[in-house]
């Protein structure tokens, strides 16, 4: 069970402070939300590196070396087609489809990566209590810290102090 | 804000440019416009227009069904004849879906901001246009409910598909094609159909939208792995895009003959679907823009872009033909002459022909005017005559040169049947009613993205302010 606290923000620079402030304040799970992506908050929330490309590498160099592979099996192992003669482990003419598939399970690993590190698809989540985080994607900026609901209160006056518009809390509910 | 039309005209200055986004409209604004077609009331217009596609849609699963039933032999298709509505049809519609790619990716990269507000457009017509190609061959194959044989599954019968075929190249080129655009198409509609489901009067739509939108939280740590997954997907799309109609082109450049087998082929296909794909663009995107009145977003100074970009790849189609024709005198094949300057010119499919000249390379030439640029009837008009033109060079470049072979007495004439005809105007039925259902309940002018875009102008604005 933990708390949120959210609270909203004027600008990109206001939600860039707080979100430094929260941190320096000693609050660990921070997240913000807004409709575009916020100018400098990697660096106030002290985000990792997205691990995106390496997934989309490791797509493509499977993508790539299974088509490959499973043409050159099919093709000129399991049961080879000899057309007029000619070599039946052809390489130029395995290019096209080695390339589709490189491409095709790079985009999949990609997509896939994406929703994996999201934790897609999660249609609620406690933060959508809140009525007003609605305005999250339209024209809000919102800074979310994940509390232990004692901490609350205090995450709530810190929201605060730090310049929040409006503040919110949301009790996660006890699983039956 | 200014009413759109306005802030448009009024330009004080002739020497400024047009901008991208006229005015400066608030997020809230940019929502409530952009998301307007979808909150509001279905309206008349649409509905008829709805009818009307529909019908034709109709039409398209009468015909096919007719045909499934029947066999393909309701088709004019003969021998020599063989490939002929079936692969026309499948090469403008594919070469159509380029443009949407192009649009979305590869301008992404070139970090041209004049995409963001056509995009999500072009986006969806590829995907439309795909699926009516993809009906093609797949009723071709004459038993289109044995096509799974296509893909390499391990079966009973113990063999595989010959994957040194280009014909096999095509199936994995179009599918991927198909999954990348769709994929990147849904990945970039994220943010809006959250905000769809934030700014929905009712449960049903807050809970359809929802659904889609996956539980979307806007959350900068989402963001961060977001912007990186998409501009992957762009680069990939890039030479995807490239290499579906280059396999096109390998159908029939790879074979023997005359007026197929040639190495201008696919760069001359690349360019003649990014060619076709933009007359589509601007024949669907200005109505559209019009009824929709997103004028302020999809302003004159897109529409002069994509001008440019006809006249460019105009100029590419007809090198394309020029090439052609140089090769076939100075190769000295007598059956490529034969079908250069005899079968094409002065042959029973002549008017194709100089159909097919006049509009890709004659009507594209009036975009070297800035007046014929700027002016809204003459793109809609030039846009219409180059899709005709684009689909007259597929018919030329497979009936022309298959009708006379390389032994006359093997030549014969090849005319559509009714059957042909209702297929071909059934997928622009179902593509316009495809199309209509997309302009309805998705918002067809990404607002994140806009709302970007607006961001950067204005940094920008007080960037240059500030010297």
């Amino acid at each position: 069970m933990a708390s949120y606290v959210l609270g909203e923000f004027a600008d990109d620079a206001a939600i860039c402070a707080a979100a430094r402030g929260l941190r320096e304040a000693g609050f660990g799970e921070l997240d913000a939300h807004s409709p575009v992506p916020i100018h400098g908050i990697d660096e106030a929330l002290a985000l990792p590196r997205s691990p995106v490309p390496l997934i989309a590498l490791v797509g493509a160099l499977l993508g790539g070396s299974g088509g490959y592979l499973m043409m050159w099996w099919m093709n000129a192992v399991d049961y080879v087609i000899n057309v007029g003669g000619r070599p039946a482990h052809a390489a130029p003419a395995f290019v096209p489809i080695t390339f589709e598939t490189t491409v095709l399970t790079a985009a999949v690993f990609i997509v896939g990566g994406l929703f994996a590190l999201a934790g897609f698809p999660r249609l609620h989540h406690p933060v959508f209590e809140v009525e007003a985080f609605r305005t999250a994607s339209v024209d809000g900026l919102w800074l979310s810290a994940e509390v232990e609901p004692g901490r609350a209160e205090v995450a709530a006056q810190e929201l605060r102090r730090l310049g929040a518009r409006q503040v919110s809390r949301v009790d996660e509910e006890e699983e039956p | 804000m200014s009413p759109p039309e306005a802030a448009v005209v009024e330009r004080l200055d002739p020497l400024e440019p047009v901008p991208v986004l006229a005015g400066r409209p608030g997020d809230r604004e940019l929502n409530d416009q952009l998301f307007g077609p979808v909150w509001a009331p279905t309206r008349r217009g649409w509905l008829v227009l709805f009818a009307f596609s529909a019908t034709f849609a109709a039409v398209l699963i009468g015909a096919v069904t007719y045909t499934v039933a029947t066999g393909i032999g309701v088709w004019g298709n003969n021998i020599p004849v063989g490939w002929a509505f079936d692969i026309i049809n499948f090469v403008w519609w594919i070469g159509i879906g380029h443009a949407g790619t192009l649009i979305s990716a590869i301008l992404l990269l070139f970090q041209q901001r004049w995409r963001t507000s056509i995009n999500r457009f072009a986006e969806a017509m590829t995907l439309f246009a795909v699926m009516q190609a993809l009906i093609f061959p797949a009723l071709h194959t004459g038993r289109p409910w044995f096509d799974f044989w296509l893909f390499p599954y391990p079966s009973t019968l113990g063999l595989w598909p010959n994957f040194k075929s280009p014909l096999m190249w095509d199936v994995f080129a179009v599918n991927t094609y198909f999954l990348v655009s769709l994929l990147f198409w849904y990945v970039g509609l994220l943010p809006d159909l959250a905000a769809l489901r934030d700014t929905s009067k009712s449960l049903v739509a807050r809970k359809a939208y929802g659904i889609f939108a996956l539980g979307w939280r806007g959350s900068a740590r989402l963001w961060r792995h977001y912007r990186i997954a998409y501009l992957l997907l762009a680069g990939l799309s890039t030479p995807l895009v490239l290499s579906v109609h280059t396999i096109v082109s390998f159908d029939f450049a790879v074979s023997v003959l005359p007026g197929w087998h040639t190495t201008i082929f696919p760069p001359y296909f690349v360019a003649g679907a990014i060619f076709s794909g933009f007359a589509m663009v601007l024949t669907l995107v200005i109505p559209a823009r019009k009824v929709l009145g997103f004028e302020n977003v999809i302003t004159p100074r897109h529409l002069e872009n994509m001008a440019k970009v006809l006249l460019a790849t105009g100029l590419m189609v007809s090198y394309g033909y020029m090439a052609e024709h140089f090769n076939a005198w100075y190769s000295g094949d007598r059956f490529e002459s034969f079908l250069f300057f005899q079968t094409r010119q002065r042959g029973p499919y002549a008017p194709v022909y100089w159909l097919m000249m006049f509009c890709n390379v004659l009507v594209p030439q009036i975009f070297w005017w800035k007046r014929a640029r700027q002016s809204i009837w003459t793109l809609w008009v030039a846009s219409i005559l180059v899709n005709v033109g684009m689909w007259t060079e597929r018919f030329n470049i497979i009936v022309t040169s298959l009708h006379r072979d390389f032994l006359p007495s093997s030549w014969a004439m090849y005319y559509p049947t009714w059957v042909d005809w209702s297929i071909f105007a059934g997928t622009v039925g179902m593509f316009g009613t495809l199309f209509l259902l997309f302009l309805r309940f998705v918002p067809s002018v990404s607002a994140s993205e806009v709302k970007e875009l607006r961001r950067e102008l204005e940094h920008e604005a007080h960037a240059s302010a500030g010297h």
